[in-house]
């Protein structure tokens, strides 16, 4: 007998609404289904009705998390568009926030794996290792979340001697907590018990189904803008792309724990090598007609922005594709023929909780396919019935 | 592979008048709608590209103009193809990259392009009462909010 267990849209242990399906035979998961578009806020829509400055904002805000990402995005398409270049500071400020915004969603990001793993304490060090970075980033721009740093044609905020130096000592101590989440992530015996192995995606699946972002890293895959279509000055700092061929959730947190470490080590270079001058220059109001595309390396993935202007000082057409669509056809991969249990592990990033999914289920007959919604007192019902009713049994054996 | 070797290998076997190289890395197609297919195989198989990063349209008054941005290790190519309002058809990639499934469908919900032989035809992003032939990425489409009706509340 078949199971469609439903989870969400809305519920409480998820983040943001997104529903689930699950077709489940046992405990193992058969098939998944996922609808989105609950949250979907006609963004692109908008961006057609204001200017390039107040895009800016609205952009920022399409992600909670890597709100920076999209910005820069945006904003280094726009520039293009203008055809202006941003002085060597404004540049290399705006991806000194962009790294250690990476540093704060993978901390984030290790902190909820702990957390789903049942290894809390880690949640905990994670989380408080993450108010350094969160700190340092208040400082830059004034703000936790949405750091409104970028504007077309550089920063709008500048970084003093005194600032730099608080900068350099608190990635100092990140490094080192950073090295011990590594030692925990690849050694811990229980932590790697409980991720090897889960949400298995090869690296023939993460190509065809287009993964990308540490996803697409852990399956062996090196797809990284960084490197392959240097943004900025990406082409001028030294770093590695990390890739992992376990092509599991353990794979997948220990990227992301190598993927910080390159964050700090490009940190460090953008602090040692800053350059002295302006932070922006004046940018015009208006685009010639042109057609731009712009990609940037997101936490999750690859961010990619297509902006066409019409010659007004509003974009004809802003397309934006963020990492997580393009990762979700590989999460129902993912998912098929795991266990119920390893549901909010392999979401994690989501955050979904099985256990107290919605009150009612479906029932397939196997045999003959037919679907009744039973609620769980009936079930309970049927259960007790099934059991009073069952033939007794004598001197059987321990099946263990 | 850059820029040069990339479109030396794509004048092979699409017309050199269809390629333009606007930016470093970017590497534009025009490709008709019936060829999109067959090109697109051809791309996967001679030039290694793979993945796709998403899937863009632009509504430009008679025409819908359908950008797909490919990435590779080395840059980007993106294929450019145009369909008419009239007859907004188009061939589906999922039987070459099945990682455009969520695109196609996006494609569908915003514009109306009915793309053929998608394997999972249904709305992506609307929901199940949005009513039908509204499609908010055309230009003519403006969006008027509609009188909230509380069920049980004040008349």
């Amino acid at each position: 007998m078949k199971f469609n267990i439903p989870i969400g849209p809305q519920h409480p242990a998820l983040k943001e609404p997104i529903s689930i399906r699950l077709t489940v035979e046992g405990e193992v998961i058969q098939d998944a289904d996922l609808r989105l578009g609950y949250n979907h806020r006609g963004m692109e829509k908008l961006a057609e009705e204001k200017s390039y400055i107040q895009n800016i904002y609205l952009t920022e805000r399409i992600c909670g998390i890597c709100s920076h990402s999209h910005s820069t995005c945006f904003v280094q398409g726009v520039e293009k568009l203008m055809e202006i270049e941003p002085p060597r500071r404004g540049i290399y400020l705006r991806y000194l926030v962009g790294e250690l915004e990476r540093v704060h969603s993978h901390l984030l990001w290790l902190g909820v794996a702990g957390h789903e793993a049942g290894f809390d304490t880690f949640f905990m060090y994670t989380w408080r290792d993450r108010e350094i970075v969160m700190d340092l980033l208040e400082m830059i721009s004034g703000n936790r979340v949405h750091y409104a740093i970028n504007t077309v044609g550089g920063v709008r905020r500048d970084v003093d001697e005194a600032l730099r130096k608080k900068i350099l000592d608190g990635l100092a101590i990140l490094r080192t907590r950073s090295e011990y989440y590594l030692k925990i992530g690849a050694s811990e015996p229980t932590f790697v018990g409980r991720l090897a192995g889960v949400g298995r995606l090869t690296k023939q699946q993460a190509m065809d189904l287009c993964a990308t972002g540490p996803t697409a890293k852990a399956s062996g895959v090196a797809l990284d803008v960084r490197k392959n279509d240097p943004h900025a000055f990406y082409d001028e700092v030294d770093f590695d792309v990390i890739t992992a061929d376990s092509c599991d959730v353990l794979g997948r947190t220990v990227v992301r724990i190598k993927e910080v470490l390159e964050s700090y080590k490009i940190c460090e270079q953008i602090l040692a090598k800053l350059p002295d001058g302006p932070i922006a220059v004046k940018a015009p109001r208006k685009a010639k007609p042109n057609e731009v595309v712009s990609r940037y390396e997101a936490p999750r993935g690859e961010n990619i922005h297509y902006i066409v202007s019409n010659g007004t000082d509003k974009p004809e057409r802003l397309k934006v594709r963020a990492p997580t669509l393009g990762n979700y056809v590989a999460t129902i991969e993912m998912l098929r023929h795991g266990f119920i249990a390893d549901v909010p592990l392999i979401f994690a990033a989501i955050d979904p909780c099985v256990c107290c999914a919605e009150r009612s289920v479906e029932l397939i007959d196997g045999k003959s396919g037919k679907e009744r919604i039973l609620r769980f007192s009936d079930l309970r019902r049927m259960a007790n019935e099934r059991f009073r009713t069952l033939p007794l049994q004598r001197n059987v054996a321990w099946p263990f | 592979m850059n820029d040069i070797d990339k479109i030396e290998k794509l004048k092979t076997f699409v017309d050199p008048a269809a390629i333009t190289n606007p930016a470093p890395r970017r590497i534009f197609v025009t490709v008709e709608p019936k060829n999109l297919v067959s090109f697109t195989a051809k791309l996967k198989a001679e030039l290694d590209c793979w993945y796709v990063s998403t899937i863009s349209g632009v509504d430009k008054g008679e025409i819908y103009e359908i950008l797909y941005h490919f990435g590779d290790t080395t840059g980007s190519i993106h294929i450019r193809t145009r369909i008419t309002k009239a007859d907004p058809k188009l061939p589906s990639l999922c039987a070459v990259i099945p990682g455009v499934v969520l695109y196609e469908r996006e494609l569908q919900d915003m514009f109306g392009i009915v793309v053929e032989n998608l394997s999972d035809p249904r709305p992506l992003l609307m929901s199940d009462d949005w009513p039908a032939g509204n499609f908010p990425l055309r230009k003519d489409w403006k969006f008027e909010r509609p009188d909230e009706i509380i069920p049980g509340g004040k008349k």
